[in-house]
């Protein structure tokens, strides 16, 4: 009997479960629908009765004591604009008993979340219910609430283990998430901020505002993301694919046989990564900026002066990360400069790992270092390292620090109808999206655009896992 | 040894050394500049024209702007607690996905899978309204949450790992009485030990590479609360530049060298680790 119990999994069995022990549970079994603690009070299990009555009556006082002063104003997100009036009785200015949007959509979306897990906690407390009705009818031992307790050290070790971890991604991502996906529906900006104004529901107007032109206030938003979307693909691109090419090709290099003191090398090569990318983007950012050393030395060889002849620049200095193209171009070499050395280190793992009798069976065949690397090293590679190059350009999309540390403060777009939309040319979609809150406070649009990275990042992801699995060469490398 | 060779073995460690030596410019630029006597960005020279080393004794005596020595501090006190919750939760999550069978872990490992594709910046955001609402931003409690909260999602190399224990050693155990529990601590934990080390050196290293988040978590707040990020940052300020920006380098090494030298310890142990894993599949 306990059989047709355990053997369904997922959510459908759960379910299925459900209504089995509903529709063959006793009378006890019927009653822990409504108190909690019933069927293990009629099994004589007073401290697990005691203890589900008790979440019980916690979850009934936060719907009243809690919940119920936000839900019901989540149809509106609050009514009551914040005033300052006068009060008679104590002769002070006081702000009234306003509504605050955001407290009402978190708290909201907080008891939502709540009841979601009550409600499972409340099936699941039947089925178990159950399942013990079934033990002492079959006669078997009862567990007793010290052996229900030792068991979170055995075989139920893996709650113990995942409770807290999976409470902070709750906390800190999921609900987050949900969040977010929830501002973007609103129309929570720097106008509508509160505690002092109200923010509300606003349908799916600001995704309009994203793919269409928009009213003259948000002119640009359309015409911006179309920009910023294609660099952040092109950027993404390049950096993954310059940096792990470039970084096998080191491990080889550093790897050979003929070079003397590899580890001095590597652990030169090291220092780079290793300093925080705050002072080495920072620096670089110093370096080449317009009154910069770079330019300094480059006008000292003649290089600026070349350029101009040839009219490649009109100012008197090379704007390395002030002017579009040229700052495109010299971000992607800095990221070379970081990312190589790190994709170093992967390949160098990754080919300690080689197949050495094939590389031995191509020696004898004769082949030549270029044909080895080509038709041995590089595919054994690809089939490693395949699912760790998508994520690295997932990874790289939502690349804050190099944009964002190169850039900020010294490149500022001539183009109207991107900065109305506050997007630069070389702007990815985060970076955009991070400027949006900090300084322009625009939730919803950062919201949106929140969405459209993810939609982004995983179709990209998708795609490209389908595409290698299609292509499993698994057996292969066994 | 032909001579054909030996001009092969001289062409690649020439070009290895110019590779390192194009690699270690900017680094080389940073250390001679924070020797320099001239306290703004030199433009003229790539060496400084004098060489002092008065800035350095300028960052460890704080003023207005600079607090760097207060900057460490409660960038050290971050990542020592950011640590300690984030070893513990990588390590737990790790065991129960890699070692413990039960029905919720694949759906699980799936969930992370796609939270993982979510930016961390997206939810950052959100956090970053609702530590504001509960006037958390501005505060190393706020932060430390960021840090460390979700740091179980990043359990997959640590699994790795345990997934190459072999399984008969915790049978053995659990035949000798031992529950999962113990197991867990007696038996996998001991065997663990370069997963460990790298686990507690990268979530140490997260609160003093990390930029973004603590820029946002303690942007608008005072001076003194600052990690080293932020604080170096706000010196590179357009109106402090001229005259912080060698303060700016001094602290850049001092930060940089304990960090390289983690670094390059965690490094050894993470290639050890994924090619143990690698090995045994």
């Amino acid at each position: 009997m306990e059989d047709i119990l355990s053997a369904k999994s997922g959510i459908g069995g759960f379910f299925s479960n459900f209504g089995t022990a509903l529709a063959r549970g006793d009378w006890s079994v019927k009653l822990s629908l409504l108190w909690w603690g019933a069927g293990y009070a009629r099994r004589r299990q007073f401290a697990k009765a005691l203890l589900m009555t008790l979440v019980e009556a916690g979850v009934a006082a936060f719907t009243l004591l809690f919940a119920m002063q936000y839900v019901p104003k989540f149809g509106t997100l609050g009514t009551v604009q914040a005033e300052q009036v006068f009060n008679i009785a104590t002769m002070k200015t006081e702000w009234n008993d306003y509504d605050n949007s955001f407290l009402i959509l978190l708290f909201s979306l907080f008891s939502f979340v709540v009841w979601f897990a009550a409600a499972a906690v409340w099936m699941r407390n039947v089925v178990n219910v159950y399942r013990l009705q079934l033990q002492a009818e079959a006669g078997r031992h009862v567990n007793t609430f010290a052996e229900d307790l030792r068991s979170y050290l055995d075989e139920k070790f893996h709650i113990t283990l995942l409770a807290l971890p999976a409470l902070g991604v709750a906390v800190f991502t999921v609900i987050p998430i949900l969040l977010l996906i929830l501002v973007a529906f609103t129309n929570y900006d720097q106008q509508h901020m509160p505690p002092t104004n109200l923010f509300s529901w606003v349908g799916i107007n600001n995704f309009v505002t994203l793919f269409s032109g928009g009213s003259s206030v948000t002119l640009g938003f359309g015409y911006a993301f179309v920009r910023v979307l294609g660099w952040t693909l092109v950027w993404s691109l390049f950096a993954t694919f310059t940096t792990y090419i470039g970084g096998i090709l080191m491990s080889l290099l550093l790897n050979n046989k003929m070079v003397r003191w590899p580890k001095l090398w590597r652990t030169m090569f090291m220092v780079t990564i290793a300093v925080p990318q705050f002072v080495s983007l920072l620096l670089m950012r110093n370096f080449f900026s317009n009154g910069g050393i770079a330019n300094t030395i480059c006008a000292n060889i003649g290089l600026t002066g070349f350029l101009r002849d040839i009219g490649a620049i009109s100012t008197a200095y090379i704007p390395f990360l002030s002017a579009p193209g040229w700052a495109h171009v010299m971000i992607i070499l800095i990221n070379i400069w970081i990312g190589v050395p790190y994709q170093m280190l992967i390949a160098t793992g990754v080919l300690m790992n080689l197949p050495g009798d094939q590389l031995e069976s191509a020696r004898i065949d004769g082949a030549n270092p270029y044909q080895t690397f080509r038709h041995i090293t590089m595919p054994y590679m690809l089939f490693v390292t395949g699912p760790a190059l998508v994520t690295d350009f997932v990874k790289n999309m939502n690349n804050f620090n190099v944009i964002y540390l190169l850039t900020q403060d010294v490149y500022t777009t001539t183009n109207q109808v991107m900065a109305n939309a506050q997007a630069r040319e070389v702007d990815l979609l985060v970076t955009w999206l991070f400027t949006l809150t900090q300084d322009y406070y625009n939730y919803k649009m950062a919201s949106v655009i929140g969405i459209m990275v993810f939609v982004v990042c995983a179709v990209i992801t998708l795609v490209a896992f389908n595409f290698m699995i299609r292509g499993d060469k698994e057996e292969g490398y066994q | 040894m032909s001579g054909k060779k030996i001009a092969r073995k001289v062409l690649f460690n020439v070009l290895i050394a110019a590779l390192a030596i194009f690699w270690l410019i900017p680094i080389v630029w940073l250390v001679c500049t924070s020797f320099s006597a001239y306290s703004g960005m030199n433009t003229s020279t790539f060496f400084p024209a004098q060489w002092s080393a008065e800035h350095y004794l300028k960052l460890l005596q704080s003023d207005t702007v600079n607090q760097f020595t207060t900057w460490f501090w409660n960038t050290f006190k971050i990542a020592c607690v950011t640590c300690l919750v984030s070893t513990f939760f990588v390590l737990m999550v790790a065991y129960a996905m890699s070692v413990m069978r039960f029905k919720m872990r694949k759906p699980l490992m799936n969930f992370a899978v796609i939270l993982n594709l979510f930016p961390g910046m997206l939810a950052m955001i959100a956090v970053y309204f609702t530590l504001k609402t509960f006037n958390l931003t501005n505060s190393h409690i706020g932060l430390i949450m960021v840090y460390s909260a979700s740091s179980g999602l990043g359990y997959l190399i640590a699994k790795g790992f345990f997934d190459t224990v072999p399984r008969s050693l915790c049978e053995a155990a659990r035949l000798d009485g031992c529950n999962e529990a113990l197991t867990f601590v007696n038996v996998v934990l001991p065997m663990s030990k370069p997963i460990i080390v790298y686990t507690v050196i990268s979530s140490f290293l997260t609160p003093w590479m990390d930029f973004v988040y603590s820029k946002m978590i303690l942007n608008a707040g005072i001076s003194e609360n600052y990690t080293v990020a932020v604080g170096l940052y706000r010196m590179l300020d357009r109106s402090l530049i001229n005259t912080y920006f060698t303060q700016f380098c001094c602290g850049g090494v001092l930060v940089s060298i304990p960090i390289s030298i983690l670094y390059i310890i965690m490094q050894k142990f993470y290639v050890e680790g994924i090619t143990s894993g690698a090995v045994k599949g």
